[in-house]
């Protein structure tokens, strides 16, 4: 059975999943294959061993579909994990729309992950984007198709740049295969294969200035839908940095500014699944940076956080979704003081909370860590404290903002009833596995991708965290109470988005008024013209003109005459 | 759902009750002050191991005390500077956004926690 199981591309049982759920009756049947699938891949992959799997021919090219090792398992077992508690958050869903999408997002994110070489990334990376968008438009609003169809261009835009920068690399190299790339600092075409590639991996990954899609769709999404994006698009982005460009000193810094600049953003907005789109993005700009360190410590980091993130995000984003499921709202304006009747769902969310913020025994204490001590490793001191500082920011929009001013904080009078058990479960085995990795930090870190040589629980480490985030909590506690924290109100923040959603629209707008007021003026003054020039020829040449008073009939009798006169006289000498 | 400000705390789950503690009056003090103890105990071990610092800065007494403090309140000040420069209404974006739209309730189940 497990030889036979061997044999399937991981990718190819999501898909076989999401044709054959189609045909399945609503209900237990159906959501038994939705939760099944993510577990027979993740066994499947659990038991394979490493090695190239399955490859194919395609127009004279060699695909391969399935590269495990260690960089690649890893991603792919969170994948998995990822699915099956997505698929549980959403038990209730009578959607079919969004369980296909969920499952072939899910294969072609894993699908990619496995990818051996670039064309079959291209495939999957396509995959993920048209997959995806449909857990977008299901929402079923107006605003959500306008959300998706930007999210979408975007996605697709990034698997097109993609396929070009493979061209040319296939055109300078004859290779296709996905292994680790250099930036090129020429103008040669082989320089411009490796940047197109690297833009398009920096596109799905939210580098900045090129986020916005991020936190314009995933609070777009629907409730279910935001959890299963929230996992793999921008994690895939980073296995692939990993994969490709480990060791991009220019990673650092791109992995730095992102690190930073959404905590300032995530603290000011209201919609909380924005606030958490943010925090995605600062989380991200840490694993950039240990990609851009590039050494072994440093990709533990990297995955280890990829692997964890996707966990306390998945965590956060549930129970925000809970509450709005509830609700109705996700807008921080409107809530407060849910703890009351949703207490589950509130301790669910403060251990996300604290997983995020990376409080020791959580999750994110034994992962973060270790980026920061390879950066550290490095002597990179001003990289080092701009972490630090985003690790206090993390605190702020994650670790206080969300649960503080969704559960707590002043009362919204709203009592609504505990989430549906179904979403209690997925938010419970979540909190689970993230208290469990932050108690056992050798169970995951037996899975990376290199041998760990790292303890984080250090009498050192474990006080200078404590001390950065009980003094952060400090700052914020005086802060608040002293009245001075930016009070939640409803409003939208402009960011660098507003280009292409307003000003160039606009600019656009107003170019085309001059081009028509130019182009009307300019044919108006044309045909009024025209017209004078036909009236005056009337007026002088017309029936009544001037010119046809002048002339009678009998003048042109006269010229007649004369002309044959002169036809006669000159016949006459010639 | 209507505002119920008057709302009866037994009737809350048993663990909304518990957590309920939190909002009586007073409390909130004692919350600020415990924490105020915790931090200082945190800043009391700095006494209790020997450092192996990567940087200099990293040497200095309660480095990250001071430096969490600080920079979380920057980080408050200069975001609500921020807000100022880049908060717009939210139909800024009109019916291109969700920001002004209702979740479609046949996608929500609102209940009420004593239905």
């Amino acid at each position: 059975m497990l030889d036979l199981l061997h044999q399937i591309p991981t990718a190819f049982l999501f898909f076989a999943a999401a044709g054959l759920i189609v045909f399945l009756p609503h209900g237990i049947t159906r959501n038994i294959v939705m939760l099944g699938t993510p577990i027979v891949a993740g066994a499947q992959i659990w038991t394979m061993g490493m090695g190239n799997f399955a490859q194919m021919p395609f127009f004279g090219f060699e695909l391969e579909l399935m590269r495990i090792d260690n960089l690649s398992r890893i991603f792919v077992l969170i994948f998995c994990l990822a699915a099956f508690l997505g698929n549980l958050f959403a038990w209730h869903l009578r959607d079919t729309t969004q369980q296909v999408a969920a499952l072939a997002y899910a294969g072609s994110a894993i699908g990619a992950a496995l990818a051996g070489d670039m064309i079959t990334l291209f495939f999957y990376w396509e995959g993920t984007a048209i997959a995806s968008v449909f857990l977008i438009w299901a929402r079923g609003t107006e605003g959500s198709f306008y959300t998706g169809m930007r999210y979408l261009i975007i996605q697709i835009g990034s698997g097109v740049i993609l396929i070009a920068g493979v061209a040319l690399f296939y055109a300078d190299t004859g290779t296709i295969a996905f292994d680790k790339m250099t930036l090129g600092e020429d103008m040669s075409m082989g320089s411009l294969a490796t940047w197109l590639i690297f833009l398009s991996f920096g596109m799905k990954c939210a580098f900045p200035l090129l986020h916005n899609w991020l936190q314009d769709s995933y609070p777009a999404a629907t409730i279910t839908g935001t959890v299963i994006l929230s996992a793999f698009t921008t994690k895939l982005a980073v296995y692939a940095l990993a994969r490709g460009f480990a060791g991009t000193e220019i990673l650092i810094y791109i992995g730095t500014i992102m690190a930073l600049f959404p905590i300032f953003f995530a603290e000011i907005e209201n919609d909380l699944r924005r606030v958490l789109a943010y925090s995605l993005n600062n989380q991200l700009g840490f694993m950039v940076v240990g990609v851009g360190i590039g050494t072994e410590m440093a990709l533990n980091g990297t995955a280890s956080h990829a692997f964890a993130h996707i966990l306390y995000k998945a965590l956060l984003f549930m129970s925000v979704g809970a509450v709005m499921y509830r609700t109705g709202t996700s807008k921080a304006s409107e809530l407060g003081g849910l703890y009351r009747t949703m207490p589950k769902t509130a301790i669910f969310c403060l251990v996300g909370a604290a997983s995020i913020s990376a409080f020791p025994l959580f999750s994110g204490f034994i992962t973060k860590s270790l980026t920061l001590s390879a950066v550290a490793h490095e002597h990179y001191t001003w990289i080092w404290l701009a972490l630090v500082f985003a690790s206090a920011g993390v605190l702020s929009h994650s670790g206080i903002k969300i649960p503080f001013f969704t559960f707590f904080a002043h009362d919204s009078g709203k009592r609504p009833a505990e989430a549906p058990t179904h979403m209690l479960l997925a938010m419970g085995i979540t909190a689970f596995l993230c208290i469990f990795i932050g108690v056992f930090p050798n169970t995951l870190y037996s899975i990376l991708p290199y041998t760990v040589d790292y303890q984080p629980y250090t009498m050192e480490h474990i006080a200078g965290q404590l001390q950065l985030l009980f003094f952060a909590l400090l700052a914020f506690a005086v802060i608040y109470r002293a009245g001075l924290h930016p009070p939640e109100v409803r409003a939208v923040n402009l960011d660098t988005d507003v280009t292409y959603r307003k000003i160039l629209p606009s600019a656009l707008a107003y170019l085309a008024f001059v081009v028509i007021a130019i182009f009307k003026g300019l044919t108006g003054f044309i045909n009024t013209s025209i017209l004078r020039f036909v009236d005056r020829l009337h007026h002088s040449h017309g029936p009544d003109g001037s010119r046809a008073a002048s002339w009678p009939s009998g003048a042109m009798v006269l010229s007649i005459a004369a002309l044959l006169g002169l036809a006669l006289f000159v016949i006459f000498f010639s | 759902m209507a505002n119920k400000p008057k709302d009866n705390p037994e009737d809350y789950p048993t663990l909304g009750r518990w957590m309920n503690w939190v909002d009586q009056p007073g409390n909130d003090r004692k919350i600020f002050w415990a924490l105020v103890v915790v931090c200082l105990a945190c800043f009391g071990l700095e006494w209790t191991y020997d450092k192996h610092p990567y940087f200099d800065i990293e040497s200095v007494k309660g480095f990250y005390a001071y430096y969490g403090f600080v920079m979380f309140a920057g980080l408050i000040f200069v975001a609500t500077c921020l807000r100022m420069v880049i908060k717009v209404r939210e139909d800024f974006y009109g019916n291109k956004s969700i920001d002004t739209e209702e979740y479609p309730e046949d996608q929500i189940e609102r209940i009420e926690h004593d239905a």
